[in-house]
């Protein structure tokens, strides 16, 4: 488990939270459903907080509850940071209010105008 | 007790506390909610007023821990004096937002619990010191910004919204990727632990993660061209949620840059570059914008990234010592200006800029208006003025002009905008507001104008320039202000009163030069003024700007700083513009006349800075030892001031205004407030002279001053507005001062002040004639009238002597001023102007010959049989500027002497003319010998005159006066052309044409949006990352 | 040309991507930072899951906002799905609408998961500080179940009344304990106002399991809230 395909785990977790946040980029950027760019965002914020959590991998690290298969004593040389495992809980939690929200004023939207083309909110601009 | 409720952390207590219970209180009492919420938002203001007190008190920064463990285990707060200063401001603000929002936010508690949760968010971004509780003070503030954007009903504030969220999504996800590498390169989260380990923030993972943070937090203050979205917020958000945003949500965002910025010491020059596009192109693109709220959010995103600039600026020279007044003092002139304008858009409810036609609105509404223009356009008393003042200061002294460039220009922008707006609101047309604001709508505006003044107060003393007399002219404005519920009259002779009260105690202790100017324009002005008695209407706001304009001239002659100095010519500059205003048939032409006045500024701002950065002191009397390293200084003084008087090239505002302005006031415009100008020329060729800088200029400035004489007397010659034509000939006259002046010498300047006197008592009596006659006769065409010597003789006897005076025939004034002018300029050898200067005495001689003829001899109109003599209130003040003129014709000692001293006793050696007597000066140049050219080339002219007007004349013409004159129109055509109208209605064209193009990036489309900020990144990304390594090799 | 634009954009972004994941280098031991919490979580809170410990008392400040934003956003979308009015008015009456009734797989599904649903999540909350968990996961859990719960009986009506108050009062109890931190303890938030206890027991870690119960009932209250509201 501590390497995959020649990587480091943390490495391969981070590759693949960046790739997911381009894919999320991606679909932000192309797709003209609104719906289809919530997603993208929600693909983002989830690559986002897969590379939280990498980061805090540490080398043959196990998850930082003390417990029978974790002493006390042996806590800092066999736990990985818990610090951004505390932090990817925020996140997703702040995550999961903005998608909230977007699909609140997707409905709203919709419901406007019957559409959900971006492209069919372009009243200000210039 | 009280201390322990007063601490920051109640500050959060009570916003989630209250957010909380606000749906608790709800199930108990429908009205419990709204109580609940003013007393948590008012306890939030209160705490942190009361915090910032004690920190002004000298108390130690409130640090607070938090889960009872220091930092970096625990999350910990700090209130030191600037997150006091940013808390409190903010506070404030959103407890007026809040009551301008009132009847909106009552509709439902969730906008309650929303508002109250904002504000305790941007508290929260203030005062943490954790990066990640950063990143969730800045969720909060989003989220409840996303939350309230539901006030606005329309699609297109919902469309707005959701293009607003689309941008700051991606920004804040950056910010939260951008947080956890700092962290793992750093391993901690605490920002002061963060900034002692700045070294650990390098490599590949390290410097990604700071351009990330960096990209959030410029992103999030909307840069250009990466801002549609907060354009589009400003303009479909209701007015009072986008002031929140303006305002409170950039000053979290702002602050938490503030905070990093040490983080991002290598790159401030990049954060400045963007926060200078951002600035010039926000204010071009608001040039063009006809949606009220879209433009003050032009407003807004500039003064950000003007703040942005200021701070990125000072600390990267080292300056931290300038934040508090520079950029506190821009924060809360942004902070109170912007939110007021958008509270009172919100309160007009017009959204585009050509329906604001708000004079109905009411006195008080319109004074609001008007203080918060000024106080975003950075001019004096608010806090901007004086912040942009150091601001300017501290730039030039590291060097750095293009960034003068960039802030002045930016402003110029600005002010055009804004003041146009103002214009048109000042315009009454067909569909006017149906009532007045009602006072409590008005309040929350009205509040911000008071703290505005307060903190102008306060930030004239940091300046170094809070003295009685220098704010004198405005508290005697704001006397008069208060009984302007009197009649017209009384209100004019409180005013005279007030002036000669006030004038009198303001001119004591000032000498030389100085003095002998403030007598004369007090005096003059007094007297011109007193003809504003011939009204009986109300002329609401006339006499206390009337009042603030007399003073504010001896203010500046009493300046004993370049600050001092400074402050006067702006508030003269803008007492004018607003005099303009009042004035129906003036209003067209008020921009024009203020952006030249700010141009003129702001080439006088940056000559000062330039004069404060080479000598060192802003002391005026220490200009005159400042050598030659000085001389650019002295350049941009007098190019200033050039631009103030209206030389030829830049004079196509001064025609325009003198005509269009009430017709007492044009008196006072070409008689007094043109002579400011003068002054500052002739003070910044003094000081040039006497410290060697510069002398070599002053042949170009001869030059330019008689192009002027000339020119402007051809273009008097064929207006056909009697006006326009004293305009004209008031600029012509102004030109041999100028010339004069630029003699440099001791008799070119005592000619410059013999001409000053002469020329403000002449054109003093001939606006106050021609006021007689419009009065009378209603007709401004000077061909319309006739013969009114019969009906006016004695208006007719003023203007006979005045126009003798001016003609410079012998034996009255003028006669003395030429001779003395002419004489000079033979000294020098300056035979090209000289021959300039014979020439437009002849063209002079012209149009005074026609104003005299048209208006009072020839045949009298048969309608104005029945005129009467002009009013007496006219009359006597024309008299008594008779009395000077024969008084400066017959003993002109009485002044020169005095002048004469005045200059000679500091006079330096290395002059070509020594200080000498009058009598000396009258001899040595050969009278008899230069009186026969004069007279020669004058009979040459005159004949060749006589030939042309022989040869054109055609019989049918003759009799009238119309005729006569128009023989010379063929002669006058290459003058017709006006080329300098042309060139700058070209440069406003192209200037608007810039702004139409630029404002092209702004779609509409959210997801066009969205690509520019991502590209903005990758920008800034390339720009932290790549450059240096291509620079480095 | 949009398209253009945006794969240009992706590109240099998965080049900029590119250069973190090269410079990256796996961490082989704890943060300074992360060794002493892994000391002190156990030592001086007595909570056996050192990030529980974290996120409840050292970053219960975070915390405290984070719940702050999903409190928000109940109310916002209830807001903005009754048209920017909501808030004032009671739940809006749920009109059913007779679409497809659930299959009979949601339905018998519902029936068997639910009670299992809601008892771990139960679960989950209470035993945050010693196993893996807390209030956040737990409520999460709790308001799946109500996904399946309203999935399989779409004539069910939440009363939203109720659970606002629920979610308020957890609120102001948290904020509550928060502010007891300042008298009791050393400070706002501090959970050293309970007794320690044994560690590794079910009633232990001073008042982590109590603010973690009030999370996980408010988080799982405020999440059906958002649910259901767009269930309408």
């Amino acid at each position: 488990m501590e390497r995959a395909m020649g990587l480091p785990i943390s490495h391969l977790l981070l590759v693949t939270g960046l790739v997911l946040v381009l894919i999320g980029m991606w679909g932000v950027l192309v797709h003209r459903n609104i719906l289809r760019i919530i997603i993208g965002f929600s693909l983002f914020g989830t690559g986002t907080h897969i590379v939280l959590v990498a980061t805090g991998y540490v080398t043959g690290g196990t998850a930082p509850i003390i417990d029978r298969a974790l002493p006390v004593g042996e806590a800092g040389a066999r736990a990985v940071d818990p610090v951004p495992s505390a932090l990817v809980v925020t996140a997703i939690v702040i995550g999961f209010s903005v998608t909230a929200i977007m699909l609140s004023y997707a409905i709203r939207l919709y419901e406007a105008r019957k559409t959900l083309s971006i492209d069919a909110f372009t009243e200000s601009k210039w | 007790m009280v201390e322990g409720l007063l601490q920051p952390l109640n500050i959060f207590l009570l916003g989630l506390g209250g957010g909380f219970l606000i749906p608790l209180l709800y199930r108990l009492s429908k009205r419990l909610p709204a109580v609940a919420f003013w007393a948590a938002l008012a306890g939030i203001a209160v705490i942190s007023g009361a915090c910032l007190w004690r920190l002004l008190g000298g108390a130690d920064a409130f640090e607070i821990q938090t889960a009872g463990t220091a930092p970096p285990l625990a999350i910990s707060l700090r209130l030191g004096l600037a997150e006091g200063f940013f808390a409190f401001c903010v506070n404030l603000a959103a407890l007026l937002g809040a009551l301008h929002l009132w009847r909106r936010l009552r509709d439902s508690y969730t906008f309650l619990l929303l508002y109250l949760i904002l504000v305790m968010g941007i508290n929260g971004m203030i005062m943490t010191r954790d990066l990640f509780n950063l990143f969730v003070f800045l969720e909060i503030v989003s989220i409840a910004t996303y939350g309230l954007f539901g006030l606005g009903q329309t699609r297109a504030s919902l469309a707005g919204a959701f293009k607003y969220i689309m941008a700051t999504v991606l920004a804040s996800s950056f910010f939260l990727l951008g947080t956890v590498l700092l962290y793992h390169v750093t391993g901690t989260l605490s920002i002061d632990e963060m900034l002692a380990r700045r070294d650990l923030i390098a490599g590949p993972v390290g410097t990604t993660a700071l351009v990330l943070v960096l990209a959030c937090l410029v992103i999030e203050l909307k840069p250009f061209p990466a801002n549609g979205w907060g354009l589009d917020v400003y303009e479909t958000a209701p007015a009072g949620v986008a002031a929140l945003v303006s305002v409170g949500v950039s000053a979290g965002v702002f602050f938490a840059l503030f905070k990093l910025m040490p983080l991002f010491a290598p790159h401030l020059t990049l954060v400045a570059v963007s926060a200078a596009v951002t600035f010039l192109f926000s204010n071009l693109i608001g040039l063009r914008q006809t949606n009220v709220q879209r433009m003050l959010g032009c407003s807004s995103i500039a003064q950000m990234a003007l703040l942005v600039l200021a701070l990125a600026l000072l600390l990267r020279h080292g300056e931290d010592e300038a934040l508090p007044l520079i950029v506190g003092g821009l924060f809360f002139n942004h902070l109170f200006a912007k939110a007021g304008l958008f509270w009172l858009a919100g309160a007009v409810q017009r959204q585009r800029i050509r329906d604001w036609n708000v004079l109905s609105a009411g006195a008080p509404f319109i004074l609001v208006f008007c203080s918060l223009l000024v106080a975003i356009a950075g001019l004096p008393p608010f806090p901007g003025f004086w912040a942009k003042w150091e601001l300017v200061l501290r730039l030039a002294e590291h060097g750095g002009y293009a960034w003068i460039a960039v802030v002045l220009f930016g402003s110029l922008l600005e002010a055009a905008y804004l003041f146009q707006w103002f214009g048109r609101a000042a315009k009454a047309g067909r569909r006017e507001t149906g009532g007045r604001v009602p006072p409590w709508d008005l309040f929350p505006a009205a509040a911000c104008v008071a703290l505005l003044t307060i903190g102008g107060v306060v930030a004239s003393w940091v300046a170094g320039a809070a003295s009685a007399w220098l704010h004198a002219p405005l508290f005697a404005g704001a006397a008069l202000l208060m009984a302007e519920g009197l009649p017209g009259r009384a209100k004019c002779l409180s005013m005279l009163l007030v002036v000669f009260a006030a004038g009198a105690w303001m001119v004591q202790g000032i000498g030389g030069i100085n003095g002998l100017f403030a007598v004369l324009l007090l005096s003059g002005g007094l007297v011109i003024a007193a003809a504003g008695l011939y009204r009986s209407d109300a002329r609401l706001g006339y006499y206390p700007l009337m009042a603030v304009l007399l003073l504010s001239n001896v203010a500046l002659l009493r300046a004993s700083t370049s600050l001092e100095f400074f402050f006067a010519w702006e508030i003269i500059t803008l007492a004018s513009t607003f005099m303009l205003a009042l004035s129906t048939a003036a209003r067209g032409v008020m921009l024009q006349f203020l952006l030249f006045s700010l141009a003129s500024a702001f080439l006088l701002l940056t000559g000062l800075a330039i004069a404060r950065a080479v000598i060192g002191t802003t002391d005026l009397s220490a200009f005159l030892a400042a050598g030659p390293v000085a001389a650019p200084a002295f350049v941009l003084i007098a190019l200033g001031c050039m631009v103030k008087i209206g030389v030829i090239g830049v004079h196509v505002w001064l025609p325009a205004a003198y005509a269009k302005a009430d017709d007492d006031f044009s008196a006072m415009l070409s008689a007094v407030v043109g002579k400011v100008a003068v002054f500052g020329l002739f003070m910044a060729a003094y000081q040039a002279a006497r410290s060697d800088a510069g002398l070599e200029l002053a042949r170009a400035v001869g030059w330019i001053g008689m192009l002027t004489t000339v020119v402007a007397a051809f273009l008097a010659l064929q207006q056909a507005d009697m006006k326009r034509m004293l305009a004209y000939s008031s600029l012509s006259q102004t030109g041999y001062i100028i010339t004069a002046v630029a003699l440099m010498s001791h008799l070119g300047w005592v000619t410059a002040l013999y001409l000053v006197a002469n020329h403000l008592l002449v054109k003093g009596i001939l606006f106050l004639a021609a006021a007689a006659v419009i009065e009378r006769t209603g007709l401004k065409r000077l061909e319309a009238c006739g013969g009114l010597a019969r009906r006016m003789p004695l208006t007719f006897a003023v203007a006979i002597v005045a126009l003798v005076s001016m003609s410079g025939l012998p034996p009255l004034a003028g006669f003395g001023g030429k001779w003395l002018l002419l004489s000079a300029m033979v000294d020098r050898g300056w035979y090209g102007p000289l021959a300039l200067g014979v020439l437009a005495t002849l063209v002079g001689l012209l149009y005074m010959v026609r104003f005299g003829h048209a208006v009072f001899l020839g045949p009298l109109k048969p309608e104005h049989a029945e005129l009467r003599e002009a009013p007496a209130a006219l009359l006597v003040p024309q008299f008594v500027l008779v009395a000077g003129i024969l008084l400066l014709s017959f003993f002109p000692k009485l002044l020169m002497d005095p002048v004469s001293a005045a200059i000679d006793p500091q006079f330096a050696s290395t002059l070509v003319w020594q200080g000498m007597s009058l009598e000396l000066i009258y001899a040595y140049w050969n009278p008899a010998r230069a009186m026969a050219g004069a007279v020669g080339l004058a009979l040459l002219g005159a004949v060749l005159l006589w030939i042309f007007y022989r040869i054109s004349r055609r019989p049918s013409r003759s009799g009238s006066p119309t005729g006569f004159f128009s023989y010379y129109r063929p002669l006058l055509a290459p003058v017709l052309a006006s080329h300098a109208e042309r060139f700058w209605g070209a440069v406003s064209v192209a200037v608007g044409g810039a702004a139409g193009t630029a404002r092209r990036v702004y779609t509409g489309n959210g997801q066009t949006y969205a690509l520019q900020v991502l590209a903005y990144v990758l920008v800034l990304y390339f720009f932290v990352v790549a450059v240096p390594m291509l620079g480095g090799g | 040309m949009t398209r253009v634009w945006a794969a240009i954009v992706v590109f240099l972004f998965g080049a900029v991507f590119a250069g973190l994941a090269v410079g990256y280098s796996e961490r082989t031991a704890p943060s300074e930072l992360a060794m002493r919490y892994l000391e002190q979580v156990p030592a001086d809170l007595g909570a056996a899951n050192v990030v529980t410990g974290i996120l409840i008392t050292y970053r219960g400040f975070d915390t405290l906002g984070e719940v702050a934003v999903l409190f928000m956003v109940a109310a916002s979308v209830g807001m903005l799905l009754s048209g920017g009015r909501g808030g004032s008015t009671s739940p809006a009456a749920v009109t059913a609408r007779p679409a497809r009734p659930p299959s009979e797989l949601v339905v018998n599904g519902a029936q068997v998961v639910l009670p299992i649903a809601f008892l771990f999540g139960a679960y989950v909350i209470v035993n945050g500080h010693l196993s893996a968990g807390g209030g956040f996961q737990g409520g999460a859990v709790v308001a799946s179940g109500v996904v399946l719960l309203v999935l399989g009986r779409p004539s069910v009506v939440l009363d939203h009344g109720f659970l606002s108050v629920t979610e308020s009062l957890a609120g102001v109890l948290y904020v509550t304990l928060g502010i007891l931190g300042l008298f009791f303890a050393g400070g706002f938030l501090d959970s050293h106002i309970l007794p320690r206890g044994t560690f590794g027991a079910f009633v232990s870690a001073g008042a982590i399991p109590l603010i973690s119960a009030l999370l996980g009932i408010k988080v799982a209250a405020e999440l059906s809230v958002i649910i259901d509201r767009f269930r309408n």
